[in-house]
């Protein structure tokens, strides 16, 4: 029993990462394309943009979930639930962990998802399209929808048979999973926890966000006087949550420490952004997790690069952290909005600042908005720098805001 | 002049619609965001009602300017032409 | 339970009408005839019956400001979320919003507001022509979020998405974040909604009965802030566990799944033979047949509660209508609500009626 403090009877380390993104697989290449910088939107692929006026997403190329599985039938899973398993794949060999029915009950997955298996909804709407009706739905697809099978196509694959939870808390679900997760190993419910995210383009979220004036023509510009707003993206991340001791007693790499999270609701508008909440919950973050916003040395922005989002995080943060906030980058400059994988991927971008001392830079930006020209925005290079408390930011629409807070190994 | 205000009355039925208020609740000239608590998702979908309504394409950036019905009308005919 | 958890409220929206007491006369019939749905929507159906409440009108129970654009399903968590606060007497105001959260269990959100966006792109004079109002309503935490704002509740707020057992992950999360502290009070619960989509979904996927809709939502908290507030405890929390079943033998998934059950009866100090109530998933097919009959083999003594052949088969929610039933029915007993998902996940608690509860 642990009082609101949040951290628990048990610590809980990162022991293993598994991205499955736009800008690289695995920790290698990813943690790579963090440092140089990469961008991975290119002209849509995945559906007929024509007659949008802006076709740009950012696809995971090529993905081909076969080599990594071990145990899964991709064919029998959604796009969303193949991400979720090779990222869950990755992320548990990363950590360097067998799983053996013995200790499978100590293993759970929880995953979060914006829209799920988002894409077979488009699947099923053409289906409703060319026979006049919904009769027309596939029992492939329909079989294939429920947003509980990201986390269970992990659990299938690691054969894992702890809690198995899909968390659909729309764009910062990675969070509230790698929260969850944190949760459950630092109170005994698990040893260990694959905990992430994933989500997969789609027609509609396209449509939906250019509707809303929030979708960029072919670039993501995130704290830029010129923003224009978001790509839509998509991806798998999953990192291996483990109690302490049992990686040490097991001679594991610790990436880092999960020092503790926060979690609150705007409760005011379902799409537009809360500065006075958003700043409240990174209070709740460091309160939970310990730590004083002097002691935090980088933050993974939410930086979705629309105009509203980028302005109330920034506001948030100066009521925070004062004068002096810390470097804060925002990696959908690079990825696009991964959606509900999008705070799992800065986790790991967190994560990686920790562990290899450097800080992802913030791609496409060249004009301080003058609204917050103090934000050192890391600027289009990735460089060295020792972080010791990196603070990840997740917001969604809902209101839904979780902020995890990860820290270096004494 | 009888078409202009039947275009008035169509969209304030639109706006009346959007803001959830009833017709003759809605002024020319009271300010959606103050009097009718309207929010920049509601001025998007008034904006894209009347698009669809006109088949027109009008840019987000009159958005601003769409402060009340009078305003609307304005912007609107400007797009819709006569 | 460290934490010892009591519930505190109860909203129930089905398709006997809105309250628990609608709840309570139709499962009290066993059997009712599912109601004519076919003045509900303007698109072909599968069949003319089903088990919504067909005379729900949103804008009626909760006003037109906020109302108009809502889907179906938040419709119904709003008037559940309501409910429950109004039967607890949780009042919301300055000192508690920021402590009162919300976790709500789904399969898929509305798949009728998704599924009709991704629609209108393909007959809309050009793709992006949608309603932007409606965005929002494509997000499965749709639900949640709009109860936080009708309510005011800034705390915790979290969307479950764990389909079939959507309402056993939500009492999972919510537990936690009680027993974690981060929230003074949790508002659990589930919703389905019944559209088109659903009862085509139903339909194709051949699942027995006939297609539901429903929101029960309940408010859940340790008891020493029931007690201190004066607030009626309904019933105990003693127990809950989930799991996942790898692999898909439905006579190992049954073990599995009363394995679980005599763990959670350990933990919460009951013996199988004190088991009054056994509520367990109400089965899609034989395999469900089966690991149902296994998984209270062990429960000599316990009366089932199915709530399918009255209120239709209503997914994530069907859960938190055997809770509210398991509620009702073990008022002065033991119950246990296990579930389990088509594909493995798996889940069970003990609820300990309140005259066991109040001297516990």
């Amino acid at each position: 029993m642990s009082g609101p403090d949040g951290r628990g009877t048990r610590r809980v380390a990162v022991t293993g990462l598994g991205p499955v993104s736009n800008i690289g697989t695995g920790v290698r290449e990813f943690g790579s394309g963090l440092r140089a910088g990469l961008v991975g939107y290119s002209k849509i692929r995945s559906f007929d943009p024509t007659g949008f006026p802006h076709a740009y997403a950012g696809e995971v190329p090529d993905f081909d979930p076969g080599p990594t599985l071990r145990r899964l039938e991709a064919g029998r899973w959604g796009r969303s639930g193949q991400f979720a398993a090779v990222a869950a794949r990755l992320a548990v060999e990363d950590a360097g962990i067998a799983i053996d029915r013995r200790d499978a009950r100590r293993v759970a997955v929880v995953m979060g998802t914006t829209s799920g298996e988002s894409r077979l909804v488009d699947q099923l709407a053409a289906q409703a399209v060319a026979a006049g009706g919904y009769a027309g739905f596939d029992t492939n697809e329909l079989t294939k929808l429920p947003a509980a099978r990201l986390a269970n196509a992990a659990s299938e694959e690691l054969g894992a048979a702890g809690l198995s939870v899909t968390l659909a808390t729309a764009c910062s679900a990675s969070n509230y999973a790698i929260g969850y997760g944190f949760d459950l190993v630092a109170v005994g419910a698990a040893d260990v926890v694959i905990a992430g995210g994933a989500d997969s383009v789609c027609r509609w979220a396209h449509a939906g966000f250019y509707r809303l004036g929030a979708l960029s023509e072919d670039r993501c510009s995130p704290f830029d006087r010129d923003r224009t707003g978001i790509l839509t993206a998509e991806g798998g991340v999953a990192l291996t949550l483990e109690a302490m001791d049992r990686a040490h007693a097991r001679g594991a790499r610790v990436y880092a420490e999960v020092f503790g999270y926060g979690l609150n609701c705007d409760a005011r508008h379902m799409v537009t952004p809360n500065a006075d909440s958003i700043a409240e919950c990174m209070r709740l973050a460091h309160a939970n997790a310990g730590v004083k916003p002097q002691e935090i040395d980088y933050i993974c922005a939410h930086g979705t690069g629309t105009a509203i989002n980028d302005q109330a995080e920034a506001q948030a943060v100066r009521q925070v952290f004062g004068a002096n906030p810390p470097p804060m980058s925002s990696i959908k400059s690079m990825l696009g909005h991964t959606m509900g994988a999008a705070s799992g991927f800065g986790a790991v971008a967190a994560v990686l600042a920790i562990a290899e001392g450097f800080l992802p830079p913030t791609a496409n930006w060249s004009i301080p908005d003058p609204r917050f020209d103090w934000l050192d925005p890391v600027p289009n290079q990735s460089r060295p720098a020792t972080v010791r408390v990196a603070q990840n930011n997740g917001f969604a629409f809902g209101g839904n805001n979780c902020i995890t807070v990860f820290g270096a190994l004494p | 002049m009888i078409e202009t205000s039947v275009q008035k009355e169509d969209l304030r039925e639109i706006v009346a619609e959007v803001l959830e208020v009833d017709t003759d609740e809605l002024t020319d000239t009271d300010d959606f965001v103050e009097v009718y608590e309207a929010d920049s998702l509601r001025a998007i979908e008034i904006l894209a009602r009347i698009e669809k309504k006109y088949k027109v394409e009008i840019p987000q950036s009159e958005l601003a300017k769409m402060l009340n019905l009078d305003a609307v009308c304005e912007v609107v005919a400007r797009y819709v032409g006569t | 339970m460290s934490a010892d958890l009591v519930v505190t409220g109860r909203g129930v929206v089905c398709a006997a009408g809105i309250g628990t007491a609608a709840m309570t006369a139709a499962l009290a019939d066993g059997a009712r005839p599912a109601p004519d749905v076919t003045a509900l929507y303007s698109d072909a159906m599968p069949q003319p019956t089903g088990y919504a409440l067909v005379d729900f009108d949103v804008r009626a129970l909760l006003g037109r400001k906020g109302t108009t654009f809502l889907d179906r399903a938040t419709g119904l968590a709003l008037v559940a979320f309501g409910e429950a606060l109004a039967e607890a007497g949780l009042v919301i105001d300055d000192e508690s919003r920021t402590r009162v959260g919300i976790a709500l269990g789904t399969t898929v959100g509305s798949l009728r507001s998704s599924a009709d966006y991704s629609l209108e792109t393909l007959v809309a004079d050009r793709p992006y022509l949608v309603n932007p109002a409606l965005f929002p309503n494509t997000v499965m935490n749709c639900a949640s979020g709009q109860a936080a704002i009708r309510y005011g509740l800034r705390g915790v707020n979290s969307t479950v998405a764990t389909g079939r057992v959507g309402f056993l992950g939500a009492l999972g999360y919510a537990a936690n974040v009680l027993r974690r502290g981060y929230a003074s009070a949790m508002l659990v619960g589930a919703v389905e909604e019944f559209t088109p989509h659903t009862a085509w979904t139903h339909h194709r996927l051949r699942r027995p009965g006939q297609p539901g809709e429903a929101a029960a939502v309940f408010v859940l908290e340790p008891r020493a802030n029931a007690v201190r507030a004066g607030r009626r405890v309904l019933a105990e929390l003693a127990a809950i566990e989930e799991g996942y079943h790898p692999g898909d033998d439905p006579a190992e998934r049954g073990a599995l799944l009363a394995g679980c059950l005599s763990g959670v009866l350990a933990e919460a100090g009951a013996e199988p033979g004190q088991v009054q109530f056994a509520a367990t998933t109400e089965a899609w097919n034989a395999d469900d047949e089966l690991i149902g009959r296994a998984a209270v083999a062990a429960l000599p003594s316990a009366r089932p509660v199915r709530v399918r052949d009255a209120l239709g088969d209503c997914g994530a929610a069907a859960g938190a209508l055997q809770f509210a039933a398991l509620l009702d029915a073990g008022g002065r007993g033991t119950g246990v609500l296990a579930g389990w998902s088509p594909e493995g996940a798996f889940g069970a608690a003990v609820l300990r009626g309140r005259d066991r509860a109040e001297v516990a």
